[in-house]
């Protein structure tokens, strides 16, 4: 077994009315790279405020290497944060900002600006550390985002939604960047809700949704809980409680519903046999399908089975 | 360098990178106490025209002399300059002590035959202790008075003793309309005469209510001291009150997440933040009070007193936002009420109108902003005094409020 670095443990917290984090418990090893799959408003953020210590008036405990994490302030140290705006000061520049955040943490001058320039040359803005950040794209200020987070060589890397509202090719830049942090040892939590992303970079990922873990493993793992399935993605102009009231009137035949919403739905078959009979009752009942697709199992399928809906906003 | 100092250095650093509001806050204030300025006082001579200032006349005359003096009050430049309620004495003071008045000119009995026998007579200017600056040009304009009047009497000597023996052609008929034109030829021969004239048979004797032994005021009167203070403590609130507001921008972009990873407490940012907040305001004073002089020709008196007086105004104005920023839930709460506190503190406390000129409940109300006892503390300075009480209450303010945001404020971050 690897050792823990962080063991999260009956998380609750509400506002007011709105549950945010119910019950949630996860843990951690060494060097892993979790990815936390959620939609939003699934308490992600909500987590990682509490692990930083900004947001009080929770129950349940976090252990940080086997210790308490908010009894002892100095543990806070050793964790990196990047949250999910960009938190750094616009008006310095890339290196300004580096040195500005591991000041904090009382780091040798020398050692400081040699770290800082390693960083900034692993996330790529080597060249234009000393450009005004009002110039830098998205994508670039999200990875300087990052970079500020290691300077201090932290053992735990919480990411919040570090790939939110850039495009593709920054996206898959920044997840090479956390894997090749894991892969240095040091562990890695990012939320985000791109399936892709976590598929791409994890070594394992939970799902979350309604503030609780509802289902975690390496991909594979996941996968088998939807099981050796045939994946059917229905379009149309239906209504949700149409499409559930002709479905109830099959036999079924080894079908499994994942989700239904208005205009789509999604269907899971043990037995690709069954696929085309499903079909003909669905037209029978002339169900407006305008789009038919058939998928392998994947996390997607996963996250529906488990939330009963689709992971977009 | 400590945290602390690494915060300072840091805001101070994106403060002056990013400079155009601070300038702005530096100009603006400048730009309309010349604007004001030159509204009292079109002409070049900057040492006249004032919001008009309430006199109380105290007549023990009743002759033509005293006739004569209210009547000169009542011509155009005057009445724009003062606003003159003929009393007696004692409900002259009670006025006074109720703040309706800045000062109390006594004709003394027997004015008019003293100067038309040539013998030494006093006006009596009694200034309202409660101000500063408009007795002052009540005391002024009385001398001036004086030395007319002496010339008056000594050049027409003759014609006033003429003008005495028909008195019974009754005196209420004598208009200020009537003597214009003797007045107008008798002014190019006293001013060729003013050197000569001497003895001075008028002399203006000012005393202040309840506080004796009162210095005269030095003469020479800038209208732009006179409003230039208020002008800059209300700027200097919003120069000194982003430093604070920072702290709830900082909670919403996830800066203070990621300080509370750090070593950093929530103490030391917030001593971090009412120091550069500080250190801003004070270094952005002394730029205003250097250009207040080179501009406006203001002369601040003591400027080691109005350095000091500075350094606790501007204490007093961080560590009250550091206090409000507390009880601000956001940074959209702290936005929207930052504006609206400084241009109340302003409008009460007299940055906005001369602490003269408001209504008494008004004034009272203003001795709980920072920008009264910045301004009397600075008038004070200008008089040649020490701004003992202002430098006591925005100390011990300015204490109390950071004393309440240290507590507080890093509730809101470290929580
Ligand atoms: N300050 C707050 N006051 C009240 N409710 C809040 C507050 N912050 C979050 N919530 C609620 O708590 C729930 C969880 O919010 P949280 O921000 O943790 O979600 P998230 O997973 O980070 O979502 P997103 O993907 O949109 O960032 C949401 O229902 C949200 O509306
Ligand atoms: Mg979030």
């Amino acid at each position: 077994m690897q050792q823990k670095i962080l063991e999260i443990k009956n998380l609750s917290k509400s506002y007011g009315e709105t549950v945010a984090l119910a019950n949630f418990s996860l843990d951690l090893g060494k060097g892993e790279v979790l990815g936390l799959l959620g939609p939003n408003g699934a308490g992600k953020t909500t987590l990682i405020s509490i692990l930083s210590g900004t947001l009080r008036g929770f129950s349940g405990g976090v252990a940080f290497k086997g210790q308490d994490l908010f009894a002892d302030r100095n543990l806070r140290n050793l964790i990196g944060i990047v949250p999910q705006e960009m938190a750094f000061y616009e008006e310095l520049n890339a290196m300004e900002n580096l040195m500005f955040w591991g000041g904090l943490y009382a780091i040798p001058e020398k050692e400081l600006k040699k770290r800082a320039q390693e960083l900034l040359t692993v996330v790529e803005l080597g060249a234009r550390a000393r450009e005004p950040i009002k110039k830098f794209s998205g994508g670039m200020k999200r990875r300087l985002n990052i970079a500020i987070g290691l300077i201090h060589k932290p053992e735990l890397l919480l990411l919040d939604e570090p790939t939110v509202g850039i495009d593709v090719q920054a996206k898959v830049s920044i997840l090479d960047i956390i894997r090749d942090v894991g892969r240095q040892g040091t562990a890695v939590v990012f939320t985000t809700h791109q399936l892709a992303e976590v598929e791409q970079a994890c070594s394992r990922i939970a799902i979350m949704d309604k503030g609780t873990i509802l289902a975690q493993g390496t991909l594979a793992e996941l996968i088998r809980i939807v099981g050796e399935k045939e994946i059917v993605e229905v379009s149309g102009e239906f209504s949700a409680d149409a499409f559930s009231a002709i479905i109830r009137q099959s036999d079924g035949n080894g079908m499994e519903i994942l989700s239904v919403a208005d205009n789509q739905a999604h269907l899971a078959f043990a037995d690709s046999q069954a696929i085309p009979a499903m079909m003909q009752h669905l037209f029978g009942h002339h169900l407006p399908i305008s789009d038919l697709k058939i998928k392998s199992p994947n996390l997607e399928a996963v996250f529906l089975k488990m939330t009963g809906r689709s992971l977009r906003d | 360098m400590s945290r602390t100092t690494l915060i300072i250095r840091n805001d101070i650093k994106r403060r002056l990178k990013a400079p155009m509001a601070t300038i702005l806050f530096l100009i603006i204030p400048l730009a309309m106490t010349a604007v004001i300025g030159m509204v009292f006082d079109p002409g070049a001579d900057n040492r006249t025209k004032l919001p008009p200032i309430r006199l109380l006349v105290v007549d023990n005359d009743k002759d033509l002399a005293a006739k004569f003096l209210l009547g000169a009050l009542d011509q155009k430049e005057l009445k724009d300059m003062f606003q003159v309620t003929l009393t007696d004495a004692a409900a002259g003071e009670a006025l006074m002590r109720k703040g309706k008045a800045s000062a109390m000119l006594v004709i003394p009995e027997r004015f008019s035959d003293d100067l038309a026998d040539q013998k030494p007579t006093a006006l009596e200017v009694v200034r309202n202790p409660g101000e500063e600056f408009l007795p002052g040009v009540a005391e002024e304009f009385a001398a001036t008075l004086a030395v007319g009047f002496s010339g008056l009497a000594q050049v027409f000597a003759g014609e006033l003793k003429v003008i005495r023996s028909v008195r019974n052609l009754s005196l209420e008929s004598v208009t200020i309309a009537d003597m214009t034109p003797f007045l107008e030829t008798a002014r190019a021969k006293i001013i060729a005469l003013k050197t000569y004239l001497s003895p001075m048979l008028l002399s203006v004797a000012a005393t202040t209510t309840k506080k004796p032994g009162q210095e005269n005021r030095p003469s020479g009167f800038n209208i732009f001291s006179y409003i230039f203070p208020g002008m800059l403590i209300m700027f200097l609130l919003f120069i000194v009150e982003p430093s604070l507001r920072e702290i709830q921008n900082e909670r919403a972009d996830g800066k203070t997440r990621r300080m509370m990873f750090s070593p950093l407490t929530g103490r030391e940012l917030v001593t971090a933040r009412i120091f550069s907040g500080w250190l801003l305001g004070v270094l952005v004073s002394l730029l205003a009070m250097a250009a207040g002089t080179l501009l406006f020709g203001i002369d601040w008196g003591n400027l080691l007193l109005q350095l000091a007086l500075v350094a606790a105004a501007c204490f007093c104005c961080a560590a009250l936002f550091a206090m409000l920023n507390a009880f601000f839930r956001n940074k959209n709460q702290a936005g929207a009420f930052a504006s609206p506190i400084i241009l109340v503190f302003s409008a009460f406390g007299g940055s906005m109108l001369p602490l003269e000129q408001l209504p008494a409940g008004m004034r009272w109300i203003g001795g709980f902003t920072v920008n009264h006892w910045f301004i009397t503390g600075c008038r004070k300075i200008m008089d040649g005094h020490a701004p003992v009480a202002s430098l006591a209450v925005l100390a011990a303010a300015g204490l109390f409020f950071a004393a309440i945001a240290m507590v507080a404020l890093p509730r809101r971050l470290d929580a």
